[in-house]
């Protein structure tokens, strides 16, 4: 093969300003340069080392570019050509190329008129050319080509954005970046099943992949989140607008006959699934919030599956309970739905006591138990993932996560309320909302979140009672010395005080009393009631019990608070039971405000 | 308070908006010297501060004084706004402050 452009090919080309394969032919080889792909074709330079031609491939050539059949740089051999003007400039022409031959692959360099007058110079091909077909490729990766000459190979693998209905047979290399659930369907024409997955290549191009009945079958077990395939002989359609979740005109059908084998041990990049981790102490900002958010975690346990019967359709569906910790020593339950429960629950059950690493993409943040996670159809779950982020957060378990003792996100808000422990964040009202409703709790107690400072103490009320050191229970002082717990029928020498306290509470609406037990009081005060009943009594320059008052007073808090209906005097009272007290974290809090103007802003 | 030397709340690129009038606004401080400060504004725009920065900073600092061109202030107050700050917060209020609330800002 002579690896030489034809002498004057272009001066050729201008002089036969149409050529077509069926007549005699001058032979004429150029060179390709500045080869760009524009819209749906390519245009290039031809080159014959002194003189250069505007010219076009035609569109049914471009998988022979994409597979490196023609290379830029190349040397073709002209076929079919027709040589037209460039409208608007008569003295520039291009070359309309319909038909050609891929003579060598990339020269080394453009060809110049310099080396060209040194005749007899033959460029050297930078590397063999051979150019494989998709089947070859497939056929040899049966053959257990080794990795080395895999990588060589996937030079012809076709990038995803290159995928035309029209073209040939091609091989793609792409990772599952979700993979669906398998439906089942009935329509005019029977029924089936189908499910579809989402795959990305190297370029981080994304097309949908659907199979249906026998093909559904083949492949949904072979098809595994975060694992990378080669694909050929597949379908390509237009995509249908309406389904449609990545940004591809078309998409893929898989049949039966599909060859879709997995890339083992190999080092080529393709794009895994962009995560972006929302720490767990942080997951108060989205509880009910229509933003989807992923999690990294560590699994410290998995339920088995339940059954819950869906409301909308009573349907039963398969549930499974995960908890995930991560370094903000939270943890956080995640409720995996439908083939997660089944599948891939079935194979975190197995592993557990191993503690992977799992992290999860778009997953919705509920108000269960304060704070909840739940999985959707398009979440995706990866087991010990391969990335930095799994790696510390590993390492962190290992070495003192484990031992660390870790509290529930949505805990601490109201140990002893069952229904009412909701976020501080969810359901979150202003004190006018309990004064301008007094009928509020008529039916049953109804929780809400409100950010108050404690405005008025009052100092002489009865703060606290005896309770029984065993069951905080109020006991009774006995005859002779200690005290009588009817609740334990058993007398103690010693008593501990425990809060029961009204306080009055303040917001730009209003102001409204709040009753407070001994766990919340605490909080409210900043002591136990022993102590407080212990600077009372100590008499002194400073009163240090009005101190500790004074000190509580003015100072804000975000409360979790039931609100009832009580009869004094056969008469309904609201009252207001404090659940739960929790610092304010002015950022989150700021986070809200801007929501609330942004949310005025779109309503009004 | 002294309103009779209002600073207007503003971001990086709120500041061109102001040259020669007084502002605040609070930047992550990259680097320092005697003279001067560079930082990042919340809406990741460099600011160049002048004047005297107070020996020791943190990483976010507020600093009040008269915009020079549209992307340097010369500082007439100094304050550390600590290691933790929510600057995307603050961006919001600067946006807000001079947008459609403006009339609730000095
Ligand atoms: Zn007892």
């Amino acid at each position: 093969m002579e690896n030489s452009v034809t002498q004057d090919g272009i001066a050729t080309v201008l002089s036969n300003q149409s050529l077509d394969s069926s007549s005699v032919r001058p032979e004429i080889v150029v060179q390709i340069v500045d080869l760009k792909a524009v819209v749906n074709r390519y245009t290039f330079n031809a080159n014959d080392g002194k003189m250069k031609i505007k010219a076009t491939l035609p569109a049914t050539l471009t998988s022979d570019i994409i597979s490196g059949k023609i290379q830029n740089l190349g040397l073709i051999r002209l076929l079919a050509y027709t040589v037209n003007e460039i409208p608007g400039k008569s003295e520039e022409k291009y070359m309309l190329v319909t038909k050609c031959e891929a003579v060598a692959p990339a020269l080394d360099s453009e060809i110049k008129s310099e080396s060209k007058a040194s005749t007899g110079i033959t460029l050297k091909p930078k590397q063999e050319f051979v150019a494989k077909s998709a089947s070859q490729i497939i056929n040899e990766q049966r053959g257990n080509a080794a990795p080395a000459a895999r990588m060589a190979m996937t030079r012809r693998v076709h990038p995803l954005v290159s995928l035309n209905p029209y073209q040939g047979s091609w091989t793609i290399k792409v990772r599952v970046t979700n993979k669906g659930v398998m439906r089942t369907y009935k329509n005019a024409r029977g029924e089936g099943c189908v499910f579809n997955v989402e795959l990305t290549d190297e370029e981080g191009t994304q097309i949908q992949a659907t199979m249906f009945n026998a093909a559904a079958q083949k492949f949904y077990d072979i098809f595994q989140t975060g694992k990378v395939y080669y694909i050929s002989r597949g379908s390509l359609k237009l995509a249908n607008k309406q389904f449609k979740t990545v940004q591809n005109d078309y998409e893929l059908t898989l049949s039966e006959n599909s060859e879709v084998e997995e890339a083992r041990n190999e080092e080529m990049f393709v794009p895994e699934i962009k995560f972006n981790f929302v720490p767990i102490d942080e997951l108060g900002a989205y509880v009910n919030q229509k933003e989807l958010i992923d999690v990294i975690g560590v699994v410290q346990s998995v339920s088995p599956t339940m059954s819950i019967r869906r409301r909308n359709d009573n349907e039963m569906i398969p549930k499974r309970d995960i908890t995930l910790a991560d370094e903000s020593k939270k943890t956080v339950v995640v409720s995996l739905w439908n083939d997660l429960a089944t599948g891939l629950g079935q194979e975190l059950l197995d592993m557990a006591d191993q503690h992977p690493v799992i992290a999860i993409k778009s997953l919705k943040v509920g108000d269960f138990q304060g704070v909840s996670l739940s999985t959707i159809s398009r979440s995706n779950v990866v087991i010990n993932p391969d990335s930095p982020e799994a790696t510390k957060l590993k390492s962190w378990y290992d070495s003192e996560g484990k031992e660390t003792s870790m509290s529930a996100i949505g805990s601490g808000m109201s140990p002893s309320a069952n229904n009412g422990s909701r976020s501080m964040y969810a359901d979150r009202v202003c004190l006018s909302h309990f004064t301008s409703n007094p009928s509020l709790g008529e039916d049953k107690p109804v929780f809400f979140s409100t950010r108050a400072y404690i405005s008025f103490i009052k100092p002489d009320q009865t703060m606290w009672y005896r309770a029984c050191k065993t069951c905080n229970k109020k006991v009774t002082e006995a005859m002779d010395s200690g005290y009588w717990c009817e609740g334990c029928q058993k007398k103690d020498e010693e008593c501990s005080l425990r809060y029961i306290m009204a306080v009055k509470v303040s917001d730009s609406t209003g102001e409204t009393w709040f009753s407070a037990f001994n766990d919340e009081a605490e909080k409210i005060i900043g002591c136990s009631a022993d102590e407080l009943n212990q600077l009372k009594s100590e008499e002194g320059e400073v009163n240090e019990f009005q101190t500790k008052l004074k000190e509580a007073t003015w100072s804000a808090h975000l409360f979790r608070v039931s609100v009832s209906q009580q009869e004094y005097n056969s008469e309904k009272r609201q009252r207001i039971t404090v659940k739960g007290v929790s610092p304010i974290d002015f950022a989150a809090e700021t986070r809200l405000l801007l929501q609330d103007i942004s949310k005025n802003k779109t309503s009004q | 308070m002294d309103t009779s030397s209002p600073s207007v709340f503003v971001n990086g690129a709120l500041l061109r908006r102001f040259v020669g009038q007084k502002v605040r606004t609070v930047i992550q401080v990259m680097g320092s010297d005697m003279g001067s400060v560079v930082g990042k504004s919340t809406d990741d725009l460099q600011i160049f501060v002048r004047g005297s920065p107070p020996p020791s900073l943190t990483t976010y600092l507020e600093v009040i004084g008269i915009a020079d061109s549209e992307n340097s202030i010369r500082a007439e107050v100094w304050t550390n706004f600590g290691d933790s700050f929510d600057a995307l917060n603050y961006n919001e209020l600067c946006k807000l402050a001079n947008g459609e609330f403006k009339h609730l800002f000095i």
